[in-house]
């Protein structure tokens, strides 16, 4: 897909498509290091991974709220919603490489690159002409000419959605109507959505659908110039870095600078498995493969489940929660065991959604 | 400074030995952490003194609980928390069966008969609610006249109306889900438009197909009929906020205790271990409590300090300080001894241990009641196997209950009982699924496949039911100390005796007849026995029961309206001794059949408020003299 500049309904839903989709795609290269922790050992890194995890879920459920919003109708389980790893983010002038991997210092990087993207040098353009490496997970952005185009970082792709969503709301006022409406029983409300970090905002307004867009955008890379956003929350990026500087955040803190308890990692507890892994690695039959193709099945499921409870029945996401735990127990199914003939590399989800069946 | 300890909040013996404080508190658990935090917002300097260590506030504090009980063989209340010479707690491994006549001296506690009471409390930051289960009912307005109604026990000093404000300040710090209009039988009342912090945890599929086959049926007791309803439990644990509380202002989940940011422990996620350890902390400590205790800057802890004496100044009869003993390891006893002083004591260390500290330091009160009046909650285990698979092990472990025999007339004859359905199948009655797995194996020779279909057949079909039986205040039920029975640090140790009362024991035997029932109309098939060498089993006329205990210690300093008989006043302040506080269940007159936690901490907020306009009255005029 690529995108132009949000002039229309069309489009604005073709962009808030996307930012689901990028929301949710960090979710599985977290969850696949997250996971690759061996149960008991890196208390600090555990929670750390968890946190973000849980966060991200929150920003993609956000967009779904902003979708609905304005009457869209969100999509978790169509074909392409997850992408094919590893995929690959922009950051300024280079793409770099999102992949699926064991929790380590390398993959520990990647996180601080995804959560701190550039912001392009110049404020109006935010736009570049390059080559791209391979999947990106933002499209591409088509231009009045019809070139092609990328966003610099994922900063300006959001600065997009908030620029269209107040054009389009100015347009619809000129005309008596609104932008905003979508039925709201398809928002999901703090009732079924908390955790400390940052409440769910149902959107009903361009004012919360700012608010929406401001909380995704910021608080991977905090606020301004502070360690800390809007809420009070550490931002992601510096979640991640206090695992490489081996010492927590405290309040007053300046960037880089933590001042907190120390932070152990002991980076060899963790389960070898294979990097961005795929069905095919798995001998057939075995186990591993049957517990792989149970496990994309599994996710798929759960990605059907969340599209309902973002279709007007936000009580399905308390069944969601057992679904997680399903998910996490063949997770740990899978990276407890060797890939044969791989001299010891161990399996992985591999996150290769089974397609839909055609009707 | 080290921030992953909680290093900032602690103090050491010698400021302590140096200072005096507004308040000197023993014990940090949920009594303490209320009344601390209570008076440290309010300006007044407060000590904690804790026996147990203090790395608990910190998550890797938490999770070494977590590992140590995921390690144990026996999964009992106490089994997260490292043995601890010096404030040894009691654990239900440690009961045998009692030879009459022989008191047993083999555990912490000395238990005199003549029934084995296997009831536990922990000696850890947090205390109790550190294993607890998380149950949050308010007592029944009749509980508290159960004298003038009933003829039966004894009747509190305050009633229901007084206390209700303070249940809901209990309530909200607890963090207590449940549906009002579930929770309004027996005459409890609500404010109108009040509404619990968080909306009903949902309720297991167990819970609706035992509701499905029970809901309806009628029973009689003494000449009354009963409409047996199955109801959802209040828990004090995270659930799905109710956007009405407090006016529509909503209500925030306090999640996990961290100096750090973790956010963890927002809501519940069904694990089944509630007891002794939430994996999440999403059920209510009262670490979650003290650390906004600390956080006012005027309330410090001091951990590894027994309490070992109150001193009384024999021309007023006020507390001058309170003995302590320090020690740096808990394996060993090398130890130093400290005071603590301050304008205002709290015992709050639990009905057993306030006693057992009071009576140690030579001060049994004027009624001479200071350790009588021992109450627990009996528990009657019933179980047996629904006729399909229901699955047992699945959400927390327990979300239902039957209250509608909690209260009415027959409480002039017999004791009232609650009931709850156990969403962790004969867990707590055998020791399932471990004993189950252990039977597949061992004697059924099963493995591979027809291993795991058996277990999930035989554990999935599970239902216990467990009847919580009314105890009443009875003088002969009593905690004491005895020269001959000392810990290692040289502290008097508790000595129980506890037996059951005909009126309890119908209340026993009634439960038994009302679970065959039950299980006749589910189509369960009973699989309880009780054997007669198990040391909590009794013989009453003809049949025999196992009874456990409850961990509900109430009643050793009784509430009343006069020195004569009883220990303390409406406000928990000692007859004897006008600085002193005891608090906590030991100033429980009766306990109906709630679970004691939401009451003594109602009872602790009353207490905090009553403490600080005592505080600001001794305030006041000093200020003008000094003016």
């Amino acid at each position: 897909m690529s995108l132009k500049r949000i002039m229309t309904l069309d489009e604005l839903h073709n962009y808030l498509h996307a930012a689901m989709q990028l929301e949710h795609a960090t979710i599985p290269p977290y969850l696949t290091a997250l996971y690759s922790i061996q149960p008991g050992t890196n208390s600090a890194a555990f929670h750390v991974l968890r946190v973000v995890v849980v966060e991200e879920m929150l920003h993609l459920t956000l967009a779904a709220n902003i979708l609905n919003a304005v009457g869209g109708a969100p999509n978790l389980a169509r074909e392409g919603f997850v992408p094919l790893y590893p995929a690959y983010l922009p950051d300024g002038e280079t793409d770099f490489e999102v992949g699926l991997q064991r929790f380590s210092r390398e993959a520990v990087e990647t996180f601080l690159r995804i959560e701190r993207p550039a912001r392009s040098p110049e404020e109006s353009q935010g736009l570049v002409r390059r080559q791209r490496v391979g999947r990106g997970l933002l499209p591409t952005f088509r231009a009045a000419d019809d070139s092609e185009l990328h966003f610099y970082s994922i900063g300006e792709f959001y600065q997009e959605i908030s620029r269209g969503l107040t054009y389009l709301q100015e347009e619809k006022t000129k005309s008596g109507e609104t932008l905003f409406s979508g039925d709201p029983a398809r928002q999901i409300t703090p009732d079924y959505y908390y955790s400390g970090g940052g409440e769910i905002i149902p959107v009903s307004n361009l004012e919360t659908a700012q608010e929406a867009i401001r909380l995704i955008s910021e608080q991977g890379e905090g606020f301004g110039k502070r360690i800390y956003d809007y809420e009070g929350e550490l931002a992601h990026y510096y979640r991640f870095q206090q695992l490489v500087l081996g010492r927590y955040y405290r309040k007053g803190d300046a960037p880089d600078h933590p001042s907190g308890g120390p932070v152990d990692v002991d980076w060899d507890a963790v389960y070898p498995v294979k990097t961005n892994a795929r069905l095919a690695d798995y001998p057939q039959p075995s186990e591993l493969h049957a517990a792989a193709v149970e496990f994309n099945a599994q996710y798929q499921g759960f990605l059907g489940r969340l599209t309902q409870a973002f279709s007007g029945q936000p009580e399905l996401l308390l069944d969601a929660v057992g679904d997680m735990f399903r998910i996490r127990e063949t997770v740990s199914r899978l990276m407890r065991n060797p890939i044969p003939g791989t001299s010891g590399l161990n399996a992985a989800p591999t996150f290769e959604m089974p397609l839909p069946t055609e009707t | 400074m080290n921030a992953t300890s909680d290093k900032p909040h602690r103090s050491d013996p010698a400021d302590v030995s140096a200072s005096i404080y507004d308040v000197v508190i023993v014990g940090a658990g949920v009594s303490g952490a209320i009344i601390a935090h209570e008076l440290g917002r309010n300006g007044f300097r407060v000590l904690v003194l804790e026996a147990g260590p203090g790395h608990d506030l910190t998550i890797p504090g938490y999770e070494q609980y977590l590992s140590r009980f995921y390690a144990a063989t026996s999964k009992d209340n106490n089994a997260p928390y490292p043995p601890n010479r010096n404030a040894p707690m009691p654990r239900s491994t440690d009961v045998r069966r009692l030879q009459p006549g022989e008191p047993d001296a083999s555990g912490y506690i000395v238990q005199n008969g003549p029934i084995a009471l296997d009831s536990t409390y922990t000696r850890v930051v947090g205390g109790t609610t550190m294993h607890w289960e998380g149950k949050a009912l308010r007592m029944l307005p009749e509980d508290f006249e159960m004298r003038a109604r009933f003829g039966r026990g004894l009747d509190w000093p305050i009633s229901y109306e007084q206390l209700a404000p303070y249940y809901r300040q209990a309530e909200f710090e607890l963090g207590v889900s449940a549906d009002v209009e579930e929770q309004a039988y027996h005459g409890i009342r609500f404010d109108p438009g009040y509404v619990y912090p968080m909306r009903k945890i949902p309720v297991s599929y167990l819970d609706k197909t035992v509701a499905s086959g029970l809901n309806g049926a009628e029973v009689s007791l003494r000449g009354a009929r009963f409409t047996l309803t199955v109801r959802s439990t209040p828990q004090a644990r995270n659930g799905v906020p109710n956007p009405r509380y407090d006016g529509g202002k909503g209500y925030v989940p306090v999640g996990a205790v961290s100096v750090e940011q973790v956010e963890q422990g927002e809501r519940c996620q069904g694990n089944n271990n509630c007891t002794p350890i939430c994996p999440v902390q999403a059920k209510y400590h009262a670490g979650k409590t003290l650390i906004k205790a600390l956080a006012t800057g005027r309330v410090k802890l001091l951990p590894q300090a027994v309490a070992s004496k109150v001193e009384i100044d024999p021309d007023n009869g006020r507390v001058r300080h309170v003995e302590f003993k320090t020690y740096t390891d808990p394996g060993s006893t090398e130890h130093a001894t400290g005071i603590a002083r301050g304008r205002v004591f709290v015992l709050a260390a639990n009905a057993v241990e306030n006693a057992r500290l009071m009576l140690a330091s030579g001060l049994p009160g004027t009624s001479n009641l200071v350790g009588r009046n021992l109450m627990d909650h009996p528990f009657l285990l019933t179980w047996g196997l629904m006729p399909e698979v229901v699955g047992t092990l699945r959400g927390t472990q327990s979300t239902s209950g039957i209250q509608d025999l909690r209260g009415g007339a027959f409480r002039r004859h017999q004791a009232a009982f609650a009931v709850s359905i156990h969403n962790d199948g004969w867990s707590w009655a055998t020791g399932s699924p471990y004993t189950v797995l252990a039977d597949i194996v061992d004697r059924q020779n099963q493995f591979g496949t027809a291993l795991r279909r058996r277990l999930v057949d035989q554990v999935s079909r599970q239902l216990q039911l467990a009847f919580m039986v009314e105890l009443l205040p009875d003088q002969n039920n009593r905690v004491t100390v005895d020269a001959r029975y000392t810990d290692p640090l040289g502290n008097l140790r508790p000595v129980i005796s506890y037996g059951l009362s005909d009126y309890t024991l119908d209340g026993i035997a009634y439960s038994r007849q009302l679970s065959r029932l039950i299980f006749q109309r589910l189509g369960v098939e009973d699989h309880t026995t009780y054997d007669p060498l198990d040391y909590g089993y009794i013989s009453y006329k003809g049949e025999g029961y196992t009874v456990r205990g409850g961990n509900h210690w109430a009643g050793t300093h009784i509430m009343g309206t006069h020195a004569k008989d009883s220990v303390v006043d409406g406000t928990q302040r000692s007859w004897d001794h006008e600085n002193l506080y005891l608090v906590g269940a030991g100033s429980m007159p009766t306990t109906g059949t709630s679970n004691t936690t939401l009451t003594l901490s109602a009872l602790s907020f009353l207490t905090a408020e009553r403490i600080r306009v005592g505080l600001d009255k001794d305030r006041s005029p000093a200020t003008i003299a000094a003016a």
